[in-house]
């Protein structure tokens, strides 16, 4: 540390400034939005928690709710246990691992909003590429069940190697002497995992699991190109029912008021999360 | 003989694991693949042609496309907005975000305390984009900056900024104290320690964190859409409008996708080393 001066409020400052303007001022609005009936260009309308009561009576709320859910759970879980899968798989000494590592690793930065098309493409069901390898004509987007498939398994072609990265880092972390002490006691591969580097392991997978799905929850890229929600509502995700509501039917109270439990329940694990981090800063 | 069993079952499983990583690899790869072998093809070629569709064996490929897409004067727009609102960014975002994280770094801050700083900065990063979204439209409408490259920066710095605060700070914090209280004690100023010590050892990760923020910016589609759909149009909403006014021509989705993709994913790749501190808000070193 550096001697106490008052010049470290000149650098600080500029940037917390800032950050404060913009997003806490942004979610006051937001939080302010929701408890009026908003019409453009006339007088809101205070409405008290009307908008959030709405939100509970809504078919398609519910419904968004659910979808989200299963979006969320099934492809969080399907990318841990495959990035993990992988971190190991990759940690092995074999040729051209770097290249490897690397191919792997390209979906993750990939513009969702492209991939969203280029996947509509994939999926297409006559002439698109996966009907045309294996020969069969499953309606990859219209039938409401693959459609909310499909858009499961962008999501874990796209973040899969947000996993693996991070666990690869993790696994390249741990000390050899671990496995040179492990290797005196036995020598099978399975119970080195098990008792050496999955318990090293369990904080980051603890972690990696919030962060995505705190991730997750936020999806709108995706089931905006891929689907556009559809077919009916079978792929519209919270954050795409929000932005619906607000800018398609301006109804922009009752959009906040999905935003704001949207993000409270967001909230609710980054606060787990954050206990976690706060924990290295210290 | 025990001995060169034990190891002949080793080359096998080898050799398996090989593989293994390779199926692993084709498979991530195989959408770019689409998307490439889509964009050199005769568009009258991109239903009848199935399959893999390898080119030169199932038909023959053209550089057509790229020619036609790149020639339209919207997409040459777009790209340069796309640019101008990321390079806007990186460079607003270092300008704020650096000596923040310098502070953070290297002096102590009592109330709030230095991490509460660092923690409050994080959480900045992880709002959901959709609860702002409307918020952020009145306001940018109320300051007359709709569908504007300045309203975009505004918004992409805010979303970066924390970022960029968290990574820089390790970074300072990595780097030895020694030489800069060697400056003091000469009588440097902080301001010159900062600028012609800590910045300059700083600088690979400076640049990684760039090309991070640069992948994000170019990525972000949500607020693009909503703020700026006309003049200010960016490389995501261009590509969006595409198939809503061409209905499904494989080709040119093909041909944009990339025109997306391959930016960011370069970029990421050259920062390759500081992905996993950033998106684990340095909580794993990579």
């Amino acid at each position: 540390m550096l001697k106490d001066t008052k010049i470290k409020w000149m650098f600080l400052l500029p940037a917390a400034l800032w950050v404060l303007g913009f997003t806490l001022f942004p979610l006051f609005y937001g939080v302010r939005l929701s408890l009026f009936n908003v019409k453009i260009g006339g007088i809101d309308e205070f409405v008290g928690l009307a908008n959030f009561i709405h939100f509970f009576k809504d078919f398609r709320a519910r419904y968004s709710v659910i979808i989200t859910l299963i979006f969320v759970i099934s492809g969080v879980f399907i990318q841990m246990v495959l990035g993990l899968s992988y971190a190991i798989l990759f940690n092995r000494p074999m040729p051209a691992r770097g290249l490897l590592r690397t191919i792997v690793t390209m979906p993750l930065f990939a513009t969702p909003i492209a991939v969203g098309f280029l996947f509509f493409t994939i999926f297409y069901e006559e002439g698109g590429l996966i009907n045309g390898i294996i020969n069969l004509k499953i309606p990859w987007l219209s039938n409401p069940y693959w459609a909310l498939s499909s858009i499961i398994i962008v999501d874990i072609w796209q973040w899969t190697p947000f996993c693996f990265l991070i666990f690869l880092a993790a696994l390249q972390g741990i000390p050899d002497d671990f496995y040179e002490a492990a290797a005196l006691e036995t020598s099978k591969a399975r119970q080195v995992f098990f008792y050496i580097s999955f318990p090293i392991l369990q904080p980051t997978i603890v972690l990696v699991l919030l962060l995505r799905i705190t991730e997750a929850f936020k999806v709108f890229d995706i089931p905006f190109t891929l689907t556009t929600g559809g077919p009916g509502m079978a792929t519209q995700v919270l954050s795409m029912y929000a932005y619906r509501v607000g800018m398609r039917f301006f109804n922009f109270g009752y959009s906040s008021a999905i935003s704001i439990l949207l993000f409270i329940v967001v909230m609710i694990f980054i606060m787990t999360m954050f206990k976690r981090i706060r924990q290295t800063y210290q | 003989m025990k001995i060169s069993r034990h190891i002949g079952k080793r080359r096998i499983s080898f050799l398996a694991y090989f593989i293994l990583a390779l199926t692993v690899a084709m498979i991530t790869f195989l959408p770019f693949y689409w998307a490439i072998s889509l964009s050199i093809r005769n568009p009258i070629e991109a239903f009848t042609v199935t399959g893999l569709a390898v080119p030169f064996l199932q038909y023959k490929p053209t550089l057509s496309n790229w020619h036609t897409e790149l020639a339209v004067g919207e997409t040459q727009k777009a790209l340069l907005n796309s640019s101008i609102v990321g390079i806007g960014t990186a460079v607003a975002v270092s300008l704020l975000g650096v000596p923040a994280a310098y502070a953070i770094a290297r002096f102590k801050f009592r109330r709030p305390k230095n991490s509460d700083i660092t923690v409050w900065f994080l959480s900045q990063r992880v709002l959901p984009p959709i609860a702002t979204v409307i918020p952020f439209f009145l306001i940018i409408r109320f300051l007359g900056l709709i569908d504007t490259l300045p309203a975009l920066i505004l918004i992409n710095v805010t979303f970066n900024l924390p970022f960029v605060v968290v990574i820089m700070r390790q970074a300072f914090i990595d780097l030895p104290i020694e030489l800069e209280e060697a400056a003091l004690v000469d009588g440097a100023n902080h301001f010159n320690i900062f600028l012609s010590i800590s910045l300059r050892l700083a600088a690979p990760s400076l640049a990684a964190v760039i090309l991070i923020v640069l992948a994000f910016t170019w990525n972000e589609f949500l607020f693009a859409l909503t703020i700026g759909s006309l003049k200010a149009k960016v490389i995501p909403v261009h590509m969006a409008g595409a198939v809503d006014t061409r209905g499904v021509q494989f080709w040119f989705v093909a041909v944009r996708s990339l025109i997306a993709i391959s930016p960011p994913v370069i970029m990421a790749l050259l920062a390759q080393r500081y992905i996993v501190r950033g998106l684990t808000f340095g909580a794993v070193k990579g």
